[in-house]
């Protein structure tokens, strides 16, 4: 299991197309995807579920990968937050 | 008269067409076979991806791309990997697939409808609206169909979908009424683009309207007048005739020159803060770009953004507008926008403090960054440099020499750019103003920001509700101002553009023409409107009314006096 920590960087957080780009992305990748935010743990390859999770600008959160491509699901997701979604 | 949220602009007069939804209820059952049941439900969501794809369609030709995407992010719903798999949970279970769908849709709207904000409330909509869509297909009942609706019709419904917006025919549509939504639901951004006027959040409308029952609705406005009276049928008639034919009287202003009516030509351009913007600005008519507010690149993000990303930025609105101008702002920080990594520090008076071309000049490397990537966008198109925040002529002087430095940089590294790039100033504070001869005499434009230029002028907060009268671009002191930092620019031969919202206002066009203002650059659907203005008044004229307000003393005169011109 590889975790990270990051902090949402653009100004609508995870709304309805980050959410389905970032789910899209994490889909491709064997391991499972988890964001942890405010004491929830919220599965990251569903777009619903990122969209319920409600996280905004400026919330800390932690993706965590865990099974197989685990490193490589990391860095891209990590990146993908960090880049703001490229908003 | 009922009130609502207006989120489409315009009258709309017709006939209600109450749309009841369909009846998706079944009886959950207990299933054995939940291999087949499992079949049964994938195929469902199957069909209703196919139907979407169809909707998706005929908005993409209504609508456009954009607009489209909202269809297409409901196929991403409807196949969310975690949504399917307890679907599938559920129904091993031996829950039918209505009941373990409809669960699973119902827990998503429990959750968006609880949400603090706005936006994720509305996704809520967009969770229903698929699972209408998915359960019709399940239970074999065909959709509201309002395709077929007759001329002059006011749709109203208890939330509209997207994709019954997606069905309508606009040419039908005089309107469209709603009990749920507000101006971010996906469906009143589709009848903003089809023009189509409509009123949200009408409380208990689809009770208190009949069907076919005469309506009035005031998009604008978010009114609502049910069974009006032959008068008020008359006013609205005569106020929508009225605005369709000042919007096809504009229309008639796209492609033109922007000239006064005795031929003296202006140039109009727009007001962007992102790259993408440019091609709105090329959509309403703008003539290029007046000021691209930077700051969006610095925001959202966790570090200063690279030469390279800002690069790209500049050079695409660049692209976009090829050889019509864009002048580019340097970055515009502190007073009331923060950056949160740039660790500003908190100041007893932000207004007042370290902000804009004063942060930047003590932060070289960041300033160096973004001016050596707008310089090496400059290959590509027809871009000029603005400094914000102007209040000496020192500050014009050290950012001109670094932009001369990082030229020679960029030239000893083989890099092209534009080489005659042109520098100009942000004119927005009282200092500014006050010594605008000398500044002129240092720049290449001015830009006059109206909005600081008000606030530093009167020494007030338009925040402040205590002072925010005496916050008005019409003071005599703000109109003083304007005049001599444009009298500055001319007789130094530079030219001389406006930015603030004062530049699209019609009471201040006249004063500007007779100052001599030669570029106005407004927000982009302002274009026509302000084209038009102008085209209106002639220098003698203008004189006249300059004259007359600048004899005046107080704001309160100079307002009336141009209200009633």
């Amino acid at each position: 299991m590889v975790s990270k920590f990051l902090t949402v960087p653009n100004a609508q957080g995870f709304h309805m197309r980050p959410a389905s780009v970032f789910a899209g992305a994490m889909g491709k990748y064997p391991c499972s995807v988890t964001i942890k935010f405010n004491g929830n743990s919220y599965n990251a390859k569903s777009t619903l579920n990122l969209i319920a999770a409600c996280m905004k600008c400026g919330s800390d959160i932690e993706l965590i990968c865990d099974g197989d491509q685990e490193n490589e699901a990391l860095a891209e997701g990590a990146k993908m937050i960090e880049d703001g979604f490229g908003e | 008269m009922i009130k609502g949220i207006g989120v489409s602009a315009g009258i709309g007069i017709g006939k209600i067409h109450l749309v009841e939804e369909h009846s998706i209820e079944y009886t959950p059952k207990q299933v054995t076979d939940t291999d087949a049941e499992k079949k049964r439900f994938h195929d469902a969501v199957e069909l209703f991806c196919e139907n979407t794809r169809v909707q998706a369609e005929a908005l993409r030709k209504t609508a456009g791309e954009k607009e489209a995407e909202i269809m297409t992010g409901h196929i991403s719903i409807v196949n969310d990997p975690f949504l399917l798999g307890e679907v599938d949970k559920l129904i091993d279970g031996g829950q039918c697939a209505e009941a373990s769908f409809d669960s699973m849709c119902d827990m998503f709207i429990q959750i968006f409808s609880a949400a603090e904000d706005d936006m994720t409330r509305q996704r809520a909509a967009d969770v229903r609206d698929v699972r209408t869509g998915v359960l019709s297909v399940l239970l074999g009942i065909s959709e509201v169909k309002l395709s077929e609706v007759p001329p002059g019709t006011v749709i109203c419904v208890k939330e509209l979908t997207p994709s019954m917006i997606a069905e309508i025919n606009k040419d039908n549509v005089a309107g469209i009424l709603t009990e749920t939504g507000s101006t971010t639901s996906h469906s009143a951004i589709l009848a903003r683009v089809l023009e189509i006027p409509a009123v949200m959040s009408v409380p208990d409308i689809m009770k208190a309207a009949g069907n076919g029952e005469e309506v009035i609705i005031d998009g604008g406005k978010g009114t609502v007048v049910l069974s009006p009276d032959e008068a008020q049928i008359k006013e609205y008639s005569e106020k929508r005739e009225k605005l369709l034919l000042e919007r096809r009287e504009l229309e008639k202003y796209r492609g033109k020159v922007t000239e006064s009516a005795d031929g003296t030509v202006y140039e109009l351009v727009c007001n962007i803060g992102k790259p993408d913007d440019a091609k709105k600005a090329l959509d309403f008519d703008g003539e290029g770009v007046g000021l691209f507010r930077t700051e969006f690149l610095f925001m959202d993000k966790t570090s200063v953004p690279t030469e390279e990303e800002q690069f790209e930025a500049y050079k695409k609105a660049a692209i976009i507008l090829g050889k019509k101008p864009l002048i580019i702002r340097t970055l515009d920080i502190g007073g009331d926008k923060d950056i949160p990594y740039l660790g500003l520090a908190k100041e007893e008076n932000p207004f007042m403090g370290f902000r804009a071309i004063r942060y930047c000049l003590k932060n070289r490397d960041l300033f160096r960054t973004q001016l050596r990537a707008i310089l090496r966008a400059s290959a590509f198109g027809n871009i000029s440099i603005m400094f914000p925040l102007i209040t000496c002529v020192e500050e014009v002087r050290e950012g001109k020499a670094l932009v001369e430095e990082l030229k020679a940089e960029l030239r000893s590294e083989g890099i092209t750019f534009d080489e005659n790039i042109r520098v100009g100033i942000m004119t927005e504070t009282a200092a500014a103003g006050i010594i605008a001869d000398l500044l002129a005499k240092e720049s290449d434009f001015f830009s006059i920001g109206t909005n600081d230029l008000t606030g530093y002028t009167m020494a007030a907060d338009r925040g402040n509700s205590d002072v925010s009268y005496l916050y008005s671009a019409l003071q005599p002191a703000v109109l003083r101002m304007i005049r001599s930092i444009i009298k500055a620019a001319r007789d130094n031969n530079i030219p001389v553009g406006m930015c603030g919202e004062a530049a699209s206002d019609p009471m201040m066009i006249p004063l500007l023409i007779s100052f001599g203002l030669t570029e106005f650059s407004v927000s982009a659907p302002s274009v026509l409107r302000v084209r038009k203005c102008i085209s209106t008044w002639t220098k003698e004229k203008a004189d006249e009314v300059a004259d007359k307000v600048m004899s005046l003393g107080t704001e309160s005169e100079v307002r009336e006096y141009l209200q009633n011109l």
